[in-house]
């Protein structure tokens, strides 16, 4: 009772704390080995030969000819350049044995370059110059000038040089105000997916930043502010490359491994198996590669397994194991297959201790156990329908094939039964594909049915002949009998000619042969059909009634003519010539409108010519009406007269 | 009863050429031919289809309205009617005729197509 108490307690503790982030992202031996390439390139001017060499250094790998070395350094440094002693100072201060000659000039240049007036980068070049060359420094000089440059510079990269100068003064002096930089530097970090952390600027300042701060913090013995979750946030981001554009870019991943590796306060672990994380009878143990950063197998580190459970059944095998630690190839390995498990996966739950330093230690892994399957007591027989006739069974062993051939028509089944065990430990097995495919020879059909375990986990087959008959097609002949099984966690996947079969189906077609289905063969072309024009008469029918329609006008004419229309009292003052002319151009604008032109051109000009046609109009009638009020006044007058 | 049909035509004919002014025989003859171009049009859509549906309905359009026109124009020039008609002498009247079919036409050109 107390015993599952304490492990429930300690599998609560272990959800708790596996909801921790483990590295999805880390360089592998390989990756550790092309930064060193990258690394390892001949120099071209200085900024590179710092790069390098100093990069070199950080991964514990000394350059290939450090004399040669050292005379590129002598001969290309400029000693009126802040940036090239710093670059010489440094790379030189990391071959051993190489001097860089310092004139007084030079130290006074340096000296005089600590002031708010410089850059911070300058700053830290002239810092770092004068650490390297061993001269002496006055470092609240430096605080106070670096404070103040923090102030007016902002940016990230920036304060990372403060942080990497503040690393390089002495522990007396007041380092706590750069010190809080670092935790607000964190806060500028870009969370992207609960996954990586980074700066906007990219790869090279979160990988500079991780370098730094851990600096500062490792020369102030002050933890920094990183939470564990961060830390491997980080260490995903900057390992997430594994190809580097330029040399700056490998140096700040070089730095960054570097720190993350040796540093006094987090130490991330990687836990990875060695190949697939597979075991069997063959291969019985399981073997973990648990290093740091930079692919160093963390050698004094404990490596157990706090449970592993069956992940279908959630049974707890083991509990506490050790992984015991080879030093001939680096590898953590364990013997699973001492704990006798059944064939499956395992969820493992495995524990880096022994150093207080160590965060993701705490690890995931999902074991897989395969083994080998056996056929057993495979049975097959003809039963009857009305089971009046005994059946005769025929038992097959594997991999031989049944010597004399099945015969079944629509009065009899076909069946099979057969029990599947594990080769070594003899556990019956489900597995997932438990197939038995017929397979007609002479047509190319086939067929497969699924082969279902009964409670006592004997596979049984029944094949209903007149049941079944859609499935073959009505296709009586010989079919080859095959028994497939497969899974994953099986090795040796079987494919099994059991016997042949031959299958009488009533209402036989004729035999045809099957085509395979006719997918990617062109399909017959849509010919595309054009919109129909509408029917239309025939030209003589159009012509003719458009004729007809303007003859009614000859008949007008006629009319008038006879009626006695005349022009003659046409006056040719301007206005009436003004009106027809307008009127007339009106009409014709009605006509080029029907041709050629759009509404708001049209209505445009028979604005202007309207309006033209208007008062041209409104003059010409009114001299109308004052000719016609005449009249009919002088005749008012007239018969007046008459009548008196 | 055809007798008496054709006795009022005819009585209503000699009226007619009798008593109406020249001027308004000439609208009317105007309004025969828009009468008959009207007609003629309806006649080959109903022979032959509606298409273009746009151009018949256009044409056949201008034609009623001409015809309307016409027939207000006459009412509005007749001096029979002048009482009607106080504020509306017939240069009035033929100038309101001039602009609606001026507005009509623009209405026609645009939907004949």
């Amino acid at each position: 009772m107390a015993q599952t108490r304490l492990l429930c307690l300690v599998l609560l503790a272990l959800a708790v704390g596996a909801q921790a982030l483990t590295p999805s992202h880390h360089l592998t031996a390989s990756d550790v080995a092309r930064l060193e390439a990258r690394l390892a390139q001949p120099f071209t001017d200085l900024q590179s030969a710092y790069f390098s060499i100093v990069g070199l250094s950080k991964l514990g790998v000394t350059v290939a000819d450090a004399d040669e070395a050292c005379r590129f350094l002598k001969s290309n440094l400029d000693p009126s350049n802040i940036e090239s002693l710093f670059y010489a100072a440094e790379s030189g201060q990391a071959l051993a044995g190489c001097e860089i000659p310092v004139s007084n000039e030079t130290r006074d240049l340096l000296l005089a370059a600590v002031s708010e007036d410089s850059s911070v980068a300058q700053i830290y070049q002239a810092v770092g110059t004068l650490n390297s060359l061993g001269l002496p420094l006055a470092s609240q000089e430096v605080v106070s000038a670096l404070s103040a440059r923090i102030t007016k510079e902002d940016n990230v990269l920036g304060i990372i040089y403060a942080l990497h100068t503040a690393a390089r003064l002495s522990q007396q002096a007041e380092l706590g105000g750069i010190l809080e930089e670092i935790e607000d530097l964190a806060a500028r970090l870009d969370d992207l997916g609960g996954l990586f952390l980074q700066f906007e600027e990219g790869l090279e300042a979160t990988a500079l930043f991780v370098s730094a701060a851990y600096g500062l913090s490792d020369h102030m013995d002050m933890e920094p502010p990183l939470k564990e979750d961060q830390v491997i946030q980080l260490v995903n981001s900057i390992f997430s490359k594994k190809s580097w554009d330029s040399l700056a870019e490998a140096f700040s991943v070089a730095s960054a491994a570097a720190a993350l590796s040796s540093n006094r306060f987090h130490v991330p672990v990687i836990v990875s198996a060695q190949g697939p994380a597979s075991v069997s009878h063959s291969q019985p143990t399981l073997q973990l590669q648990v290093t740091d950063v930079l692919c160093q197998p963390l050698v004094s580190a404990n490596v157990v397994v706090e449970s592993a459970s069956d992940v279908a059944s959630k049974r707890v095998i083991l509990s506490q194991t050790p992984f015991t630690f080879y030093e001939s190839n680096g590898v953590f390995e364990l013997n699973f297959m001492d704990s006798q498990p059944a064939s499956g996966y395992y969820q493992f739950a495995i524990a880096v201790t022994g150093d207080s330093r160590l965060i993701a230690n705490h690890v995931e892994l999902k074991v897989k156990v395969s083994t080998e399957v056996a056929i057993t007591n495979m049975d097959l027989s003809v039963v009857d329908k009305d089971q009046s006739i005994g059946t005769k069974t025929t038992r097959v062993d594997h991999p031989s094939k049944a010597k004399n051939s099945f015969m079944a028509d629509s009065h009899q089944n076909f069946a099979m039964s057969f029990q599947l065990v594990d080769v070594n430990t003899g556990v019956e097995l489900t597995p997932h594909q438990v197939f038995v495919r017929l397979h007609n020879q002479k047509t190319g059909q086939e067929v497969v049915f699924v082969a279902e375990p009964d409670t006592k986990n004997v596979y049984k087959f029944e094949l209903d002949t007149a049941e079944r008959k859609s499935e073959f097609d009505s296709m009586s002949g010989t079919y080859a009998l095959y028994l497939m099984i497969g899974d994953a966690t099986l090795q040796n996947p079987i494919l099994w000619n059991v016997a042949d079969v031959v299958l009488k189906f009533l209402d036989e077609e004729a035999p045809s042969a099957v085509q395979a289905k006719t997918l990617y063969v062109p399909k017959p072309e849509i010919k595309h059909l054009f919109r129909e024009p509408e029917k239309r008469p025939p030209n003589v029918v159009s012509t003719t009634f458009t004729a007809l329609v303007l003859s009614p006008f000859l008949l007008l004419l006629i009319l008038w003519f006879k009626l006695g229309a005349n022009i003659a009292n046409l006056s040719l003052s301007p206005s009436t010539v003004l009106f027809h002319v307008g009127h007339a151009a009106m009409l014709g604008l009605m006509y080029v409108y029907w041709t050629h032109l759009n509404m708001f051109q049209t209505l445009k000009y028979l604005a202007i010519v309207g309006s033209l046609t208007f008062l041209a109009g409104n003059r010409m009638l009114a001299q109308k009406a004052v000719k016609r009020i005449a009249a009919e006044q002088s005749s008012r007058l007239a018969k007046y007269r008459s009548l008196r | 009863m055809s007798n008496s049909v054709i006795s009022v035509i005819s009585r209503f004919l000699e009226e007619y050429t009798t008593s109406t002014s020249n001027k308004l025989k000439l609208v009317d003859a105007y309004l025969l031919y828009i009468l008959l171009t009207g007609a003629l049009q309806f006649l080959y859509c109903l022979l032959v289809g509606t298409f273009p549906f746009n151009s018949f309905l256009s044409g056949f359009i201008s034609c009623v309205g001409s015809f309307i026109l016409g027939v207000c124009l006459r009412i509005q020039i007749n001096p029979q009617n002048k009482g009607d008609f106080l504020t509306v002498s017939p240069e009035r009247a033929f100038a309101d005729f001039l602009f609606a079919h001026t507005v009509l036409h623009l209405v026609v050109m645009n939907f004949i197509g």
